[in-house]
């Protein structure tokens, strides 16, 4: 049986947290994710192109987006909208597709704003798919087996 | 933008049975017989599900005897795991954009930001 330690960081927690502090009101920066006009004049790299999207900004509504990049192939991002709370937070499940439609993988963001009397600080959480991978094999009933496979990993770490 | 092989990666990743096939192999090799217990499916269906985790690279399969026992590949699953760093390239510029963006539109016409 051949384990190597790459295998064990996929089942753990794997997670994207950026902060960042906007020179802005609160209620501004929430509408900056809500309202489409806006949306389109930061979501993406530089030289990305949105050219078609749709958003339903209330739970259970779907968001979806195309971009085309510099080298002229389409990304799609979509998702759904899982919570909305005006002006402080906002959970939406994020799949990228590349250019051949086949989804990546399903990520959950979550989008913290935080007031600091004028400016706003702004969190992003991301979790991925090695934790869907994990809850999938907690469903499965498997969750001692990865146990004891991480046990096992780290016996062989130390 | 991602190599080729990640599509394919994130294709077999993408279905939940295939998941928890994986999740299965991490905890060490298995047949066909043991993968498929769990599942309420046909043998012929579940290895319908490792062909193509196995044209992605992501479990490769002994060639002796009518075994045939499933292993998961480590390196391929790393491939895939750095769609964070594919994320966090995407936010960082986004943000930088957004920072910009809010600078105009408070610098401008305050009143277009808050009543839109």
């Amino acid at each position: 049986m051949a384990i190597t330690a790459d295998v064990a960081a996929l089942f753990a927690e794997r997670e994207l947290v950026i902060t960042r502090i906007f020179d802005a009101p609160r209620r501004l920066v929430f509408k900056m994710w809500t309202v489409p006009e806006h949306l389109v004049r930061w979501w993406g790299p530089r030289g990305f192109q949105t050219i078609s999207g749709r958003m339903d900004v209330r739970p259970g509504g779907v968001w979806s987006r195309s971009m085309r990049a510099p080298d002229g192939s389409v990304i799609r991002k979509h998702g759904v909208y899982r919570e909305i709370v005006m002006p402080e937070r906002l959970v939406l499940t994020y799949i990228t597709d590349d250019a051949a439609g086949n989804p990546g993988p399903e990520t959950l963001v979550t989008v913290t704003l935080a007031d600091l009397g004028g400016k706003t600080r702004l969190t992003l959480h991301q979790v991925g798919f090695e934790s869907v991978l994990a809850r999938e094999a907690h469903h499965a009933g498997w969750t001692s087996c990865l146990e004891r496979f991480v046990e096992h990993l780290s016996a062989n770490a130390a | 933008m991602l190599p080729d092989h990640l599509s394919t990666t994130y294709a077999a990743l993408a279905d939940p049975t295939r998941r928890a096939i994986l999740a299965r192999l991490a905890a060490g090799e298995a047949t066909v017989n043991e993968l498929a217990e769990p599942f309420p499916m046909s043998l012929p269906a579940v290895s319908k599900h490792l062909k193509v985790l196995e044209r992605a690279g992501l479990i490769t399969r002994g060639r002796r005897a009518q075994w045939r026992p499933c292993r998961i590949e480590a390196e391929r699953l790393k491939d895939a795991a750095q769609w964070l760093d594919h994320y966090r390239r995407f936010w960082d510029d986004s943000f930088d954009r957004l920072d910009a963006y809010l600078g105009e539109l408070q610098s401008g016409e305050q009143k277009d930001g808050d009543n839109s």
